[in-house]
């Protein structure tokens, strides 16, 4: 017994031998241990946001405010976790001074933000911020703004999105704004009026009186304009509506009802529903040579046309297959292909920004969701479900998908992430419907 | 009485002459069975055997080893698993029974009566003498239907017989003695760094999903100096993904779980953040 084994465990313990030469030799004197981290815990990352400083007391709300404004944005991004200013240990004093890091380490933060808002002799504002990564004690970022003392909500916006940009490495969409039905009155003798708005619900504007019956307003991607769809007396029609000068005009000249418009990515054309008897078909219409051109031309009802980001294609809604289902066909018509095979109804396609996705309304079994799907019409995915959700919109970087819901009494307005997650209400002084979100203002 | 001692006495030592001789000779067949053939691999190749990994190719499982030896598998299964009460068994059970000649005076007489007449008094009244022989020999009868009786379904365990020597791997490290940094302790850092690691969320579709970070430690588990980025890139995604690990290394100091006898091995380690596996259901491009 022993005998057979002796050798064979000789000749193991030889190549063992051989085999830790060998590898001693070919391996650099101590080799680094590499460790591979393939999982993350995504989660709200903690951030502190002390006031902002003031160079004199009459600056000292704008300070505090621009810091309120940047706290709730970032809250709301869903993305990160502002801390409790109550936990703070150290006061910061001067924002040109490298804060005491453990203090900030201490309370779990990993990010902090600290600024100055100062008054220049010109009367302008001057804004300056700093973000700190507590836990390496380095600054990542810091800039500074001048603007006028009325304007500083905007800044505030514009440093959200500095903040959020560096953290996540994606682009803000904070600075912009949303465009929306503001709805008010009784039920069956409804006001409805044109309103803009800070994306976080501030500073809302009216842009038209109430005296007829507004829907699905679109911003113009690169001028302060927007179109919608108005009617009083005559025939619904779409509008052209100058936000800064308020002109107003009819966009095309045609017979029968204009509704679901559109502006093109590069603001030139708008794209829109023409009712033709009781089909409906799309035509576009450049603003400038206000040449129409018809683009589908069936006997079903095509409408709600929304452009692809680069322009080339567009997604719109048809009942042409026998129920309401979205296709996609190039940006000079020709065939469509439908995408949306999910169950029940698809309509309102809306053309994510990044490109990656359509946003749609969904109706299936008595409730509408909003969802998401690819162009190519994989992936669909329901992000909310209920009793009514109609008319998503994107924000400007894609990740945050506004709709309206109604649970009843009246629609307001709601933010959802594009992963399903963090659903919040945006605050609106009545009833609002809708919603439409701008680009980046800057 | 004397007689009855020595007997007892004789058989006592003999068994444990046995017991010794016996029980001295297994257990040194018990010591080259533990001399087994000795797999080098690193830390890094074990982890990532026994991690799992989202994103690899299906593998085919190995074929069967049984090799089949019947040329008609499906049939003999059937016939494996009688049924008495079926009548196909008891046709079987007759044709079987009617070439021995032994119980011939109640066979024919029974046949003409009932076989015409309803197969339902057969049950009853024939059943005894023909049934007993055939229930039995079915199966053991033909030899190549003891085929059919073996488990043909894909193996499961049994791989490790297969082509590779040792297909499901065993603790052994690169250098295998005790005072080594054990695997347990790099699951505990791994784990530590997946836990403070918050990767941002622009990650998800952006094309670079790696960040490699050398960090040198100190004794006491805190960083020595600054972690040092290896992987090179530019745009606010690299920076974020890259500021992420680094946020985490932080963090995540004194590394406690590290103990300073191993301190050679873990004094400089390089971390490779890597958020491929992690947005496997969410939204990509």
């Amino acid at each position: 017994m022993t005998d057979h084994s002796f050798p064979k465990i000789s000749r193991r313990g030889l190549l063992v031998g051989a085999g830790a030469l060998a590898a001693a030799g070919t391996r650099p004197a101590r080799a680094v241990l590499n460790i591979d981290i393939n999982q993350g815990n995504v989660r709200p990352m903690p951030i502190a946001l002390p006031d902002f400083l003031t160079g004199g007391p009459t600056e000292g709300d704008t300070g505090r405010n621009v810091t309120a404004v940047i706290t709730g944005n970032l809250q709301r991004s869903g993305l990160f976790a502002p801390i409790n200013p109550a936990a703070f240990i150290e006061k910061i004093a001067n924002s040109d001074k490298v804060p005491s890091f453990p203090d900030w380490r201490a309370i779990n933060a990993e990010a902090l933000v600290t600024g100055r808002i100062t008054r220049q002799g010109d009367g302008r504002l001057k804004a300056e911020f700093r973000l700190w990564d507590v836990a390496a004690g380095q600054q990542l970022d810091g800039k500074q703004y001048f603007t006028t003392p009325d304007n500083w909500r905007r800044i505030a916006h514009i440093i959200s999105d500095a903040i959020y940009e560096r953290l996540t490495g994606e682009k803000g969409y904070f600075d912009s704004r949303i465009v929306f039905v503001d709805e008010t009155g009784s039920k069956d003798r409804r006001v409805k009026r044109l309103a803009i708005m800070d994306q976080d619900g501030a500073a809302v504007r009216y842009l038209t009186r109430g005296d007829d019956l507004v829907l699905t307003p679109r911003f113009n991607p690169s001028t302060q304009e927007i179109t919608y769809m108005s009617y009083g007396q005559g025939d619904p029609r779409v509008y052209l509506l100058n936000i800064e000068t308020g002109q107003r005009e009819i966009v095309g000249n045609f017979p029968g009802m204009t509704f679901a418009p559109r502006f093109s990515p590069d603001g030139q054309r708008v794209i829109m529903s023409l009712q033709q008897g009781g089909n409906a078909n799309l035509f576009v219409m450049d603003l400038r040579s206000k040449q129409t051109t018809r683009l589908t031309d069936t006997p079903a009802i095509d409408t709600a046309p929304c452009y692809s980001p680069d322009g080339s294609r567009i997604c719109f809604e048809s009942d042409r297959g026998g129920t309401q289902q979205i296709y996609v066909m190039s940006a000079n018509g020709g065939a469509a292909q439908r995408i949306s095979f999910g169950e029940g109804h698809h309509s309102t396609p809306v053309w994510s920004p990044r490109g990656d996705f359509i946003a749609f309304t969904g109706q299936a079994r008595g409730s509408f969701s909003i969802g998401v799907l690819k162009p190519d019409g994989s992936g669909e995915r329901v992000l909310t479900q209920g009793f009514h959700n109609e008319g998503p919109t994107f924000a400007p970087n894609g990740r945050v998908l506004m709709f309206f819901r109604d649970v009843g009494q009246g629609p307001s307005l709601y933010t959802i992430d594009i992963t399903g997650r963090n659903e919040l209400k945006v605050p609106t002084p009545s009833y609002a419907s809708d919603p439409a979100w701008s680009p980046l203002l800057s | 009485m004397r007689k009855a001692t020595a007997i007892s006495a004789g058989l006592h030592a003999a068994v444990l002459l046995w017991a010794t001789l016996s029980f001295s000779g297994k257990s040194f067949d018990v010591t080259p069975a533990e001399s087994l053939p000795v797999d080098f691999i690193s830390e890094k190749d074990f982890s990532e055997m026994t991690k799992g990994v989202k994103d690899a190719p299906k593998v085919e499982t190995p074929k069967p080893l049984v090799e089949k030896k019947s040329e008609e598998p499906p049939k003999p299964i059937e016939e494996a698993k009688p049924k008495v009460t079926e009548k196909k068994e008891l046709q079987a059970a007759k044709e079987a029974a009617q070439p021995e000649p032994q119980p011939p005076k109640p066979d024919p007489i029974a046949d003409k009566l009932k076989q015409p007449d309803e197969p339902k008094q057969a049950k009853t009244e024939q059943p005894l003498p023909p049934k007993k022989p055939p229930q039995k020999p079915q199966p053991k009868f033909e030899p190549d239907k003891i085929a059919a009786l073996l488990d043909k379904r894909d193996p499961q365990r049994s791989a490790a017989t297969g082509v590779e020597a040792n297909a499901t791997p065993s603790l052994g490290t690169a250098a295998g003695s005790a005072a080594q940094l054990s695997q347990s302790e790099i699951d505990a850092l791994r784990a530590r760094l997946m836990a403070l690691w918050n990767p941002p969320v622009g990650m998800q579709d952006a094309s670079q999903t790696q960040v490699t970070i050398r960090i040198r430690f100190r004794k006491d588990g805190t960083l020595a100096v600054g972690p040092q980025v290896l992987t090179s890139g530019s745009g606010a995604q690299f920076t974020a993904m890259r500021d992420s690990a680094v946020r985490a290394v932080f963090v995540g100091q004194p590394y406690t779980m590290l103990r300073p006898d191993h301190y050679e091995q873990w004094k400089e380690i390089d971390f490779t953040f890597d958020t491929k596996q992690m947005f496997h259901d969410l939204p990509a491009r």
